[in-house]
């Protein structure tokens, strides 16, 4: 039995999980939810590696598939180095290296997700904790745009509403929950409080809430944006009297209309809240090592995502050098996957984008990129199958373990060798 | 006047980094040493002829009396005009992001629309499109506090979503519709939308916005009274009272806030 | 190799400026090389290489600084070439940065000031991406509640246990104390009004927290003394608290040959006045006691007017500055451990405080008679970044550089600072001390910070004559010296030649292995099986730093005997 091993699924980055293992295969997964569990037993993989000839992806040996990867790379004068989410932090190490070397753009999932709280973060700093601080303190949850229930299943229990610590023995029982969403999911359901709002309006509630908060509740109309101001006044109020409340946002204020200036005016919310009481904010990070890659690019570049090294120094503008940007534009001409699946989760017409591109996919499993890729390089599992370095949503890193061996590379040996040859490829520029 | 006309030699895909297409670059250079200045092309260096026919006056010249005509597709070439502290630019058809960037003086003029970040950081000097304009028209960059802090600029068109973000001094004017967010964070300077804008303002400290249309004003912004200005009556609200602003916003028809 | 004829200051070994060779074999300093390069070091000055005792450079608050400030990483920007990645940043360089600046700069040893235990695999990982100089980090303690409760219960004996088992998990250096009891009073939003002031939930004071982490660094016999970031940082009136925690530990004996105490940053806990109306300069109060105990010592923590980006374990202070400042803050509380805040800012010469506050970290340095007892810095990025250095040495040594100064500030520097008055001018015995042979002694590096033989081969050569040069005139000379090294040699091989980065080796990574009797370890281990049961959200199987983290390690042994 494999114990305290790391779930390489969400940003809860769950670390107790215990995996039985006989003859080397995995044979039962214990504490893991459905999402993680499904992820460590495995599914289909993706046999051997493949390139595409005459429009078919024919099975080749590793050695093709890492030539024509770095011949793409080599010759493309825009290329996109794309993905990481579900790579470990030795992986980006190696991505942000190719992409200085071969003149690229290097991005994260983020760009899909929690690019918009980056850069809300940029604009008003983030006052965070660990998620064992809002476990031992918090007896006031709110999760805003966030539906934990089934996007991080045992964050509840192990780090929010129904955790408990040294000043929350109580549980559940001693704090309240308040959500703010678009629709009452499962997550409203066992709220407190529960506040409806329509599609598009955070800014204009949360600039709301600021004005109550304030003490300039009298100035704001009655209703704002379809929501009660009482509705609101007794929200700011649990908040202004909680003694540690913890505001945990998810897509669907970084994905509404205003973006990144819904975060932007939820980290404001909170530094207000910090005048009258204790608060914390998180983003609730959706693959597990998203945050690492943010780490690693931020510490090594300068900057979290979105980096562009076409002029040798790192430029940084989303909106600009951001995956999506490119795609959309059409201004890349090749593009690199690495444990991610843009095909599913990109908008339309990126998507198109990619199609139009040599595209080379790392990753174990085939997914809807796959179909679109012309270069396909098979790897271990991180986590399962190999160990390495990953960051929790909340900035916490730990190590992922290996717990039964593959006859696949790992992610970080495959770069390594796209890396060799890019580089026997020669100077120019 | 001297005059030299920039006409690319092919569509661009990958886009083009041009900063060095300015008057205060080329005014002291023969047309063959135009030639030979340095622009990027992705990843790839390259000399301005490679991408660009230069064709014009041979004789260098005061800065002030350069005029560069920019003849074809320039919407993926960037950085245009970067820094220009006089000289005119003038684009026949659309320009591509960051088109004046940094500039302290001068005149660009766009016939065509301009890609996003137009006039990014502006100081002075005069920016004019007869097109539309992309996001974050006149704005600043990520983190900084300030974006433009000086200078004009005009869309006859419309414009997209954050124009003026950061705006510290100068004027920006857009005959058509703004998108979301103009104005926001911002501590100066003047803005007169002539359409429609979504929630002005935001956080705004100080300033002028005038929007000539419909607006959905923010709940954190009061009434104070309605005047009349050109001949249009316009409700005027100070906000943005989250931050204690005492920014001026103006908007002659108000969306309801509460729906 | 050998250096050839350099004005050698090597203070440890009552070297002054004399015309020598200087031999380095096998990466080390010996007497007679068995051949090797030469280096023409003649009408140049020599000096060990520079030890930065105490800056931010790397984990999970530095990072946090990179992240909000995309326009402090678009200043400073290097495009790669094919030796060096890209540089970025001027208050938050990127990893690459901090080493070859650091090389250039003729450093060859920097420590970052604080690690919380439950991050030090963030922070080692970007130590292990810092090039050139060797390093380490001085591990957070002092709002633990392991630490806080042996402290409550009077268990010496554990608390040193404990501190062992830290430093191993963190692979830390040392102890380092940050407003004591106010990091866990942040937990609910608070924060400890003064040394006696009892931490809620707790029950124990700021003072009882010092002292017994002081006693157990000496239990351990650990390299290094306890470093402590005092109470009441940054407030007007806090050099109060500075003298009264001194007073209350001036009992407690170093168990080595080294001090019993080091005080950090002393500019900011150096304040009169009970306002920011009647604030004042109290250095000279400071100076004073030190020059009467020897048993302490600080570094300076000097204002460099421009941008900074504050970054300390005092989250409830950078929370008071962003609010005064209507800044952008960052806070990140660490549960059971620490917590920590990031604020940027830009130090304005004609704002009346900051130009009190440039004067103060003068006045200490100036003050302090011996100068084995202080540590130049600028508290890396929280006065000012570390390539201001020059800046910095080039003011000591030059009275007229300050008058020319001063008369650009703030009336009040001079006003409110006895620095206008002060005559003495450091020289280069002075430097190479406050610079080189203090932070190593401090620090407990006996192969740092000196030319003896049996040292690290750590040399600097700067392209500045003293024989000819004085530094009070040509103070612009002692400064562009300074910026750009002719040559940094890093254990024995030339990482810098004129000024640029020619090798790129990774140095080690101090850390401390602390020995303690088997029975103090059991307890430890069982107190904290129950915090991680219960408090922690993470499995205690996990919490260690892993040896993949620090490639390159140098291990240190101390411990109870």
């Amino acid at each position: 039995m494999a114990e305290d091993v790391l779930c390489p699924f969400c940003g809860c980055l769950c670390d107790d999980i215990k995996i039985e293992v006989e003859d080397d295969r995995i044979v039962g997964v214990k504490r893991a939810c459905k999402l993680g569990s499904s992820k460590i037993r495995g599914h289909e993989r993706t046999k051997a590696p493949m390139v595409r000839r005459d429009g078919e992806l024919v099975e080749t040996t590793y050695e093709e598939a890492y030539d024509r990867a770095a011949k793409i790379l080599k010759e493309a004068k825009r290329p996109l180095l794309y993905g990481w989410c579900s790579t470990v932090c030795e992986t980006h190490k190696k991505g942000i290296l190719l992409a200085e070397e071969v003149g690229g753009v290097i991005d994260s999932t983020a760009t899909v997700c929690h690019g918009p709280s980056i850069i809300g973060i940029e604009e008003k700093g983030l006052a965070g904790s660990t998620l064992g601080q809002i476990k031992n303190r918090a007896d006031l949850i709110v999760f805003w745009g966030a539906n934990p229930a089934e996007a991080h299943p045992r964050h509840s229990m192990r780090y929010s509403s129904n955790s408990s610590g040294m000043f929350t023995p109580e549980g559940r029982k001693g704090r309240k929950v308040i959500v703010v969403d678009v629709r009452e999911t499962r997550t409203a359901k066992n709220a407190d409080k529960f506040l409806l709002i329509r599609p598009g309006t955070d800014y204009e509630v949360i600039s709301a809430l600021r004005m109550i908060v304030a003490g300039k509740g009298d100035l704001i109309p009655e209703k704002v944006a379809g929501v009660a101001k009482s509705d609101l006044e007794e929200a700011a109020g649990m908040m202004k009297t909680a003694r540690f409340g913890a505001l945990l946002f998810g897509l669907g204020m970084t994905h509404s209309r205003g973006r990144y200036k819904n975060v932007d005016n939820a980290l404001s919310l909170v530094a207000d809240l910090n005048g009258f009481t204790k608060f914390v904010v998180m983003a609730m990070r959706g693959h597990y090592n998203v945050a690492g890659f943010g780490q690693v690019c931020a510490w090594e570049t300068g900057f979290p995502m979105s980096v562009d090294f076409s002029r040798g120094a790192p430029y940084f503008n989303p909106g600009e050098t951001a995956a999506c940007d490119l795609l959309a534009r059409r201004e890349t001409d090749a593009m690199l996957v690495v444990a991610a699946d843009p095909v599913s989760n990109f908008p339309r017409n990126t998507v198109e984008g990619m199609a139009e591109i040599p595209v080379i996919q790392i990753d174990p499993f085939p997914n809807p990129t796959t179909l679109l890729s012309d270069v396909v390089i098979p790897s271990a599992v991180c986590g399962v199958e190999a160990e390495g370095t990953a960051y929790r949503m909340d900035g916490l890193s730990l190590r992922m373990k290996k717990v039964v061996s593959s006859p696949y590379p790992t992610d970080e040996e495959i770069m390594q060798n796209i890396l060799d040859r890019v580089r026997r490829l020669g100077d120019d520029n | 006047m001297r005059e030299i006309r920039v006409v690319p030699r092919r569509d661009f895909r990958v886009p083009v980094e041009a900063e060095k297409i300015s008057p205060d670059i080329f005014t002291p250079l023969t047309i063959e040493e135009i030639e030979k200045i340095e622009v990027w092309e992705g990843n790839r260096k390259r000399a301005l002829t490679d991408l660009f026919e230069i064709s014009g006056d041979g004789d260098p010249a005061k800065p002030e009396e350069v005029l560069i005509k920019l003849e074809g597709n320039f919407s993926r070439v960037k950085r245009v005009g970067e820094k220009m502290t006089c000289g005119r630019i003038e684009a026949l058809d659309d320009i591509g992001m960051h088109a004046g960037n940094g500039m302290a003086g001068g005149e660009i003029a766009i016939k065509g629309s301009a890609g996003d970040w137009l006039g990014r950081e502006m100081r002075g000097g005069r920016i004019t499109v007869l097109g539309d304009a992309g996001d974050y028209v006149g704005a600043g960059y990520r983190g900084e506090n300030c974006g433009m802090r000086g200078g004009e600029i005009l869309i006859e068109g419309s414009a997209g979503d954050y124009l003026g973000e950061h705006l510290c001094g100068g004027t920006i004017t857009v005959l058509g519709n703004a998108g979301d967010f103009p104005g926001i964070a911002n501590r100066g300077g003047v803005i007169v939308i002539g359409g429609d804008a979504h929630l002005p303002g935001a956080e705004m400290a100080s300033g002028t916005i005038t929007v000539r249309g419909r607006a959905r004003v923010l709940p954190s912004y009061q009434y104070q009274e309605t005047v009349e200005i050109d001949g249009l009556s316009l409700k005027k609200f100070l906000g943005d009272l989250v931050d204690n602003g005492k920014g001026e916003l103006y908007a002659a028809s108000v969306e309801d806030g509460g729906a | 190799m050998i250096i050839k004829g350099g004005f050698v200051y090597d203070p440890t070994n009552g070297v002054h400026g004399e015309e020598m060779d200087i031999c380095i074999e096998g990466g080390k300093v010996v007497e007679k090389p068995r051949g090797g390069d030469e280096i023409d070091a003649r009408g140049m000055l020599v000096m060990p290489g520079g030890v930065d005792a105490h800056a931010h450079i790397a984990g999970a608050k530095v990072n946090s600084g990179r992240i909000m400030r995309p326009e402090d990483a678009r200043r400073g920007i290097e495009p790669r070439t094919k030796l060096l990645r890209p540089s970025t940043g001027y208050t938050v360089p990127n990893c690459y940065a901090m080493g070859y600046r650091y090389a250039r700069l003729g450093y060859t040893c920097a420590f970052e000031a604080a690690t919380p235990i439950l991050e030090s695999r963030h922070t080692h990982e970007e130590l292990e991406e810092i090039p050139i100089v060797d390093k380490g980090a001085l591990t957070l303690f002092g709002n633990n509640w392991e630490v806080l409760e042996c402290v409550r219960d009077g268990d010496l004996d554990k608390l040193a246990a404990f501190v062992a088992w830290g430093l191993l998990a963190s692979r830390g250096y040392g102890v380092k104390v940050v407003n004591p009891g106010g990091g866990e009073a942040w937990g609910f939003g608070g924060n400890v009004k003064g040394i006696d002031d009892p931490v809620p939930n707790f029950g124990v004071t700021p003072i009882e927290i010092i002292r017994n982490l002081m006693k157990a660094n000496e239990i351990l016999r650990l390299p290094h003394s306890a470093h402590l970031h005092t109470n009441n940082l940054g407030k007007p009136g806090n050099y109060e608290t500075t003298l009264a925690t001194l007073k209350a530990v001036e009992d407690i004996s170093a168990s080595r040959n080294r001090q019993v105490l080091h005080v950090t940053h002393m500019q900011f806990s150096a304040y009169g006045g009970t306002g920011w109306r009647d604030f004042e300069s109290k250095a000279p109060e400071i100076a004073d006691y030190f020059n009467r105990h020897d048993q302490f010592t600080m570094d300076m923590g000097q204002l460099i007017f421009g941008s900074a980006t504050t970054m300390t374990a005092d989250a409830p202070l950078e929370y008071g500055n962003a609010r005064l400042l209507h800044a952008k803050w960052s806070n990140h509380d660490i549960e059971l451990e620490e917590s920590s805040g990031v604020v940027p800012l830009v130090y304005g010469r004609k704002m009346p405080i900051n130009a009190i506050q440039w004067a103060i970290g003068l006045e200490l340095a100036l003050l302090t008679k011996n100068p084995w007892q202080f540590i130049m810095t600028t508290d890396h990025p929280n006065g000012g970044p570390f390539v201001n250095y020059p800046e910095v040495i080039s003011l000591l040594m030059s009275r007229a550089k300050r008058e020319e100064e001063l008369a650009s500030l703030h009336e009040l520097a001079s006003k409110r600072s006895s620095l206008p008055s002060i005559e003495r001018e450091m020289d280069w015995n002075d430097i190479a001390i406050v610079t080189r042979a203090a932070p190593a002694k401090i620090l407990g590096l006996p192969e740092k910070g000196h030319l003896g033989v049996g040292a690290d081969g750590d040399v600097t050569i700067y392209d500045i004559n003293p024989a000819n040069v004085d530094p009070s005139k040509d103070h612009k000379k002692v400064k562009g010296a300074l910026a750009k090294a002719k040559y940094t040699i890093k254990g024995g091989e030339v990482v810098v030649r004129d000024g640029e980065i020619v090798a790129v080796p990774q140095g080690r990574t101090y850390w401390v292995e602390a020995s303690v009797p088997e029975n103090q370890a059991a307890k430890v281990k069982a107190d904290l099986v129950e915090k991680f049961a219960k408090y922690y959200s993470i499995q205690m199987s996990n919490y260690m730093v892993q040896d993949a983290y620090v490639t390159h390690p140098r291990v240190v042994k101390a411990g109870v005997i």
